[in-house]
């Protein structure tokens, strides 16, 4: 991806859950951003603050209820659920906060989770298994079922996971929220040689770790669904 | 391909994960689907080993009726039915029942020329002297006996009469013979003791099977104190007890069949929260609808089919090679007096599918569609947590 060129561009985008029903939620209200190529972007603020739903929308995880998303040229709020699939597949790799390993399944099974639906030979899929474990450096427990990992290790296998169908953009939803700070030391590191890589990073978090770090270019402030304001670092 | 292999896989891992619900499942699928499939091949076995009989059974037998009871029937009958055009034999039959107290068993006792067809010795030979017969398997199972031991049966004097056995039989219809005693003819007449110039009943064979029922009518209208039975009645009368006992146990055991019907549903459909979350990561990191279906697909077919071949084989088991102890005395009824026989192996290929497809898929489509329901919604709950 060439550094700087618009990848996803987002207009005056609302989200409402629910409407219309006694429990509607107005999550995110008119937000407008321009997320570059190579680009490290920061989404800030308290809990509830909007920035989980502004994820998901950029990760093509759900659609808007007005406004427009363009990914990679197309308006990905009107495409149907198999082409959303398919942008989601090709375009973006996911670190959730809780992880979301499947339990009880080893770790180089989680990790090629997104190639099985694809047409990608075994000993393919098992080849960049290995190399993207080894990248992490947790190659040697390829084998170990997932919740016998510490959580440094959890989160090394939903990065790998989430970097095995070589993704453009890395979406992280609070990554550190479970580390300890040494922990999300590394996981920044890891983060930060990716972007040199060339990949977008758009992380969701409100811990000073994490936006105070030089690797990240911009940061979004979030506050009751809605942009407050953007710093360029 | 090498999708569906992919997702095949993960979907035998994921069963393996849950394998206390998925055993749980298969175990109480595979003990219905057994219990159907025995009461079928049990019921398809004994309608075609009928069926067997009746191949060289004559094609109508004429009892004679006495106040409304079957009677012995004077031999001088034999001449005026021989006479009917169309008759090409008419043959006396001499054979009874025997009630064997020693083993609580009922044997049938024939003469040796009453149209004995279709039998094949196991080993040894037919009875050619006074004081020999042949026994069938079941009797010789039965009697712990065999070639060249005697026998001792209390005739109807109340007399001890001992045969020396010449003969255990074989048939391609354990049916026909499991219960067999043969006995020179004169031997059986004085045992039963017989009227003389009577038979049990005759045996007639037709020219043309499209004249039987006129040949039938005509042995009425000629001897109206007789009965005659045509090959096909007895047929209609094995179908209609068959069908009619496998019916009433199919009824019973449909509510088996319901009580697992709920109880596969409600397993199969009962997705729990760690499901839901694993169907919500899965299209989070790429998969789509079609993919989650599939591979709840594969998860069906794989409990199913498992469950489905494994009640066929242990019906095949139960019926086959170990008598179908339990169903047995309910579908043949009158047998619990008879020697135990082992059933022929007989296996209706379109009754097996039928069974397939009301079974598996049902099944599969209570595991799909729960599915599908949990993989339509957006994946951004995950996120959530």
């Amino acid at each position: 991806m060439a550094e700087g060129k618009l990848l996803i561009h987002i207009e005056d985008v609302t989200k409402i859950y629910n409407p219309g029903k006694p429990d509607e939620i107005r999550a995110l209200s008119g937000a407008s951003l321009n997320i570059g190529g190579g680009e490290v972007i920061v989404l800030k603020g308290p809990s509830g603050s909007g920035k989980t739903t502004m994820l998901s929308l950029i990760g093509c995880m759900s659609r808007p209820t007005s406004g427009k998303i363009v990914v990679e040229g197309r308006d990905v709020a009107k495409l149907p659920e198999h082409f959303l699939t398919n942008i989601r597949r090709k375009t973006f790799g996911f670190i959730f906060q809780q992880f979301n390993l499947i339990r009880n399944v080893s770790v180089i099974e989680n990790v090629l989770l997104p190639l099985y639906p694809l047409k990608t030979g075994l000993s393919e899929m098992r080849e960049r298994g290995e190399k993207v474990l080894g990248d992490l450096g947790i190659r040697e427990k390829w084998h170990l079922k997932v919740n016998r990992l510490s959580g440094g290790e959890q989160q090394r296998v939903a990065i790998a996971r989430a970097l095995i169908n070589e993704p453009d953009v890395i979406i992280a939803d609070e990554p550190t929220a479970h580390l300890d700070r040494q922990l999300s030391l590394d996981l920044l590191k890891i983060l930060e040689d990716l972007n040199r890589e060339g990949k977008t990073v758009v992380i969701a978090t409100h811990d000073p770790i994490v936006y105070d770090h030089p690797f990240v270019k911009r940061i979004v402030e979030m506050r009751d669904g809605r942009i407050q304001g953007v710093t360029v670092k | 391909m090498i999708r569906h292999l992919k997702i095949l896989e993960y979907a035998l891992s994921s069963l393996v994960r849950r394998k206390f619900k998925n055993l749980s499942i298969i175990v109480v699928y595979t003990l219905t689907i057994s219990v159907l499939a025995s009461i079928l091949f049990l019921t398809h076995s004994l309608k075609l080993e009928a069926s067997n009989i009746l191949l060289e059974a004559p094609d109508v037998i004429v009892q004679k009726i006495s106040a409304g009871r079957h009677d012995l029937i004077p031999a001088e009958y034999i001449t005026k039915i021989r006479d009917i055009p169309g008759v090409g034999t008419a043959k006396p039959r001499y054979w009874g029942y025997y009630y064997d107290a020693l083993t609580h068993s009922n044997y049938t006792l024939l003469g040796s020329d009453s149209n004995l067809t279709g039998l094949s010795l196991l080993k040894g030979s037919m009875p050619s002297d006074s004081g020999q017969c042949a026994i069938g398997k079941g009797v010789s199972d039965v009697r712990l006996t065999g070639i060249g031991r005697e026998m001792i049966l209390v005739d109807s004097k109340n007399t001890g009469v001992v045969f020396t056995i010449v003969g255990v039989f074989s048939s391609e219809s354990s049916l026909l013979t499991n219960d067999l005693v043969i006995l020179e003819k004169e031997d059986l007449i004085k045992f039963f003791g017989l009227k003389a110039g009577s038979a049990t009943d005759i045996a007639v064979k037709v020219h043309n099977e499209n004249e039987v029922q006129t040949v039938a009518g005509k042995i009425k209208q000629l001897l109206p104190d007789t009965r005659p039975i045509t090959k096909s009645e007895i047929i209609r009368t094995y179908d209609t007890v068959f069908n009619w006992r496998s019916g009433m146990m199919l009824t019973i055991f449909s509510s088996a069949l319901i009580a697992f019907c709920i109880l596969a549903w409600d397993k199969a459909t009962g997705i729990s929260a760690e499901e839901k979350q694993e169907i919500g990561i899965l299209k989070a990191i790429g998969w789509d609808t079609g993919d989650i279906l599939v591979l709840k697909f594969w998860e069906g077919i794989v409990v199913s089919l498992t469950s489905f071949l494994l009640g066929i084989i242990a019906a095949f088991i139960h019926v086959f090679f170990l008598g179908a102890t339990i169903l047995a005395p309910v579908i043949k009824g009158w047998s619990v007096l008879f020697p135990d026989f082992r059933f022929v192996p007989y296996i209706d290929l379109y009754q097996i599918f039928v069974m397939g497809f009301l079974t598996i898929a049902p099944y599969i489509a209570s595991t799909v569609i729960p599915s599908w329901k949990a993989s339509v919604t957006d994946p951004e709950n995950v996120m959530r947590g």
